[in-house]
């Protein structure tokens, strides 16, 4: 039994793990914490949905259509909404998330009704049994996905020049302006990944359930994961979503599905009391 | 003098001949009788009540934006469309119904403030909906003490019903009798003696209660029921799924939200249990077959007072031109659309029945004392009586068909009253 809740766990830890990334990237690159990225879930859910059902395309060109458009509403963001607000206190740009997330979240109700729309793709949806634990296929390729998309970012971030460019941007904003680093571009590209990252874990989890609104509470599970991994550590929050998901999944499993809430948000309040920049994060050392 | 009599044109008398006199008399006066009759039927007011010459204010208390607004505007649309109909055919008594909906989010604060709006602000004959039965709770006294009554909820508060209560009338059918009707078809058909029931229900009060039922459905058998709790919020339903594999039980039953009942029936194929499974009411809907492949979902199945417009019956006909013309054909086969087309039929059996002058004291009267409509097979028949105010409770299974892609009835609604205890 404990190696089908760990499977169980890492499978959905893996997804919560890529949204967090997706929140990393951007909190990392633009300061910005995004109370929206949970909506940016479930926009990924129904572009899917838009991409597949509604606009009938074939699977592979309904990913690209995912993609591009999940990246062009990143950008539209920070153009029209974070970027006029370079240099005001966090709390506005708090506020404009939490804004950004409800007038989303109101959209999708008037474009795609308030009822949730089932997203069937052809990735398969059977079993493998391995021993005594019985893996579900689709759960597999959503963690497979995950960790392929986090390589793909982390190896980006490590050996591409633009990766360069941004962890420079992300590591000191003047110094990169200084340096003729183009930053406003550099905040684009962050919300354009992080948008991309959120709308994969939409994918995936639309596909385990329905493209509704209410995946936004799940896609928040990424706001614990970044936490305890970490706000500032890319590889903080992936692992920060994977001990999400082993830690839900065992606590539901072994105490209770409300046991669960605990068990995530109690050692939230304990990293946040006694090692605030996460388990992998690095403490911010200011001159006074 | 109305209208009507005063734009009359005056013949020239004096240059017609008699018989023409007569003649043009006799429409004069066969005009002013009419328009007596006609002004005596619409001058009728009470606004008050919110009834006017020309309308009666019939009010409706949903969650349109927040987080059950996914089965509840389904519900408000078909309670719209009933009433278009009844308007593009002139109406009741000569007056349009006129429905006032106030979105309250799901949230029992908003439906104190749109229950006082519609009580005396924007006054209404009547309120339905109500979707929110912790607001049912909350509200009851103020319900109980109040002049205008709640006919036809989308969910029905203990509190409501037990005992009967002159202001308030359900309009759903009731977790006791899901729990009663589901396990009773399931003992039957899986020919059982000691049913062992798994109940995966969501982790909050309705979802307690609802297992009470099915404990109480059993009593006596022998059978053995156990609840297995599930977030609303939950991303996986597998921990539930091993506790149901460790229980082998003959049948689940699930009580939960349409996202809970994906994870739990993909979690069961994902652990090779095959194990027919009955949900409440509201997880009957179209999305949840389309969302399942065909091996998994044939096991799904429901319970339900209402009957979904593919079955072939004399008021889904009807029921299903008012949706195609009205934009919504998709949700002819959603159970909320019907339950909401069918309470808007009970609003206006109920408008024509308390006659030409109606008043909230009228239509409260006339309920009480007994009540019943025939929804021409789109339910089980409404039914109030002066110590029963639940409305329906007789309940059928159903399931679905992934070759027809149709629903499947299991029966006519009369064969379950057995089980209802």
């Amino acid at each position: 039994m404990l190696a089908q809740v760990l499977f169980s766990g890492l499978a959905l830890g893996s997804i919560y793990g890529l949204v967090a990334l997706g929140f990393a990237v951007i909190f990392k690159a633009t300061d910005v914490f995004n109370f929206a990225q949970g909506m940016l879930v479930v926009c990924g859910a129904y572009l899917a949905v838009t991409g597949i059902t509604l606009l009938n395309l074939p699977f592979a060109l309904a990913m690209v259509f995912l993609v591009v458009a999940a990246a062009a509403l990143g950008v539209v963001i920070q153009m029209a909404l974070i970027q006029p607000l370079a240099g005001r206190p966090m709390l506005s740009i708090i506020m404009v998330t939490l804004a950004l997330s409800i007038v989303l979240r109101a959209l999708i109700e008037i474009v795609y009704g308030p009822s949730g729309r089932p997203l069937v793709t052809p990735l398969p949806t059977g079993v493998l049994v391995i021993g005594d634990v019985r893996i579900s296929i689709l759960h597999l390729i959503a963690a497979v996905v995950s960790w392929g998309c986090m390589a793909g970012f982390g190896l980006f971030f490590r050996f591409t020049s633009t990766g360069l460019l941004m962890r420079a941007t992300a590591n000191s904003h003047e110094a990169a302006l200084v340096s003729g680093i183009n930053v406003n571009r550099m905040n684009c590209l962050a919300w354009a990944i992080g948008s991309v990252l959120a709308a994969i874990g939409g994918l995936f989890l639309g596909q385990l359930q329905l493209a509704s609104t209410s995946l936004e509470s799940i896609g928040l599970l990424a706001l614990p994961a970044v936490v305890i991994g970490g706000m500032q550590s890319i590889p903080g929050a992936v692992i920060g979503g994977l001990l999400v998901g082993l830690t839900e999944q065992l606590a539901a499993s072994y105490i209770s599905p409300k046991a669960a809430d605990i068990m995530i948000y109690a050692p939230l309040l304990l990293i946040l009391m006694v090692r605030p920049w996460g388990l992998f994060g690095q403490r911010e050392l200011g001159r006074v | 003098m109305n209208a009507t009599q005063a734009t009359l044109p005056v013949p020239a008398i004096g240059r017609q001949p008699r018989q023409a006199r007569r003649a043009i008399a006799g429409k004069v006066a066969a005009l002013l009788v009419f328009g007596c009759l006609s002004t005596g039927a619409s001058a009728f007011e009470r606004p008050a009540d919110g009834v006017y010459a020309d309308r009666v204010d019939w009010g409706i208390m949903m969650d349109m934006s927040g987080p059950t607004a996914a089965s509840q505007v389904p519900w408000t649309n078909g309670f719209q469309d009933y009433m278009r109909k009844v308007n593009e055919a002139g109406g009741i008594h000569g007056r349009k119904v006129n429905l006032l909906v106030e979105d309250d989010r799901y949230d029992a604060a908003r439906d104190r403030i749109n229950y006082e709006k519609l009580a005396s602000q924007t006054p209404v004959i009547a309120i339905s909906g109500v979707g929110n039965s912790s607001a049912q709770v909350a509200l009851m006294s103020t319900i109980k003490a109040g002049k205008v009554p709640i006919v036809g909820t989308y969910a029905t508060a203990k509190a409501g019903v037990e005992p009967a209560n002159p202001m308030f009338y359900g309009g759903f059918c009731g977790f006791k009798e899901m729990a009663q009707v589901g396990v009773g078809f399931f003992t039957e058909r899986l020919k059982l003696k000691a049913p062992r029931i798994a109940t995966v229900h969501l982790d909050v009060a309705s979802g307690a209660e609802y297992f009470g039922y099915v404990q109480n459905a059993i009593a006596g058998t022998g059978g053995t029921a156990k609840s297995i709790p599930i977030k609303v919020t939950a991303a996986d339903a597998n921990a539930q799924v091993r506790e149901i594999d460790a229980m082998k039980p003959d049948f689940v039953t699930h009580h939960g939200t349409i996202n809970t009942a994906l994870l739990l029936m993909r979690a069961m194929q994902q652990n090779g249990l095959k194990i027919p499974t009955f949900a409440i009411t509201y997880l009957g809907t179209p999305g949840v077959y389309a969302a399942l492949n065909a091996e998994t979902g044939s096991n799904y199945y429901f319970v339900s007072c209402f009957t979904p417009g593919a079955i072939e019956e004399p008021g889904t006909k009807e029921m299903a031109a008012a949706a195609a013309k009205n934009g919504r054909g998709a949700l002819k086969d959603d159970i909320n659309y019907v339950a909401g087309w069918v309470i808007g039929q009970l609003a206006a059996e109920a408008l024509t029945r308390v006659g030409p002058e109606p008043t909230r004291e009228k239509l409260v009267n006339m309920l009480n004392k007994g009540f019943e409509v025939d929804t021409k097979g789109l339910s089980s028949p409404i039914k109030y009586t002066p110590d029963n105010h639940l409305g329906l409770s007789v309940l059928r299974p159903y399931s679905y068909d992934y070759q027809t892609k149709t629903y499947k009835a299991y029966g006519n609604y009369s064969d379950y009253q057995k089980y209802l205890k």
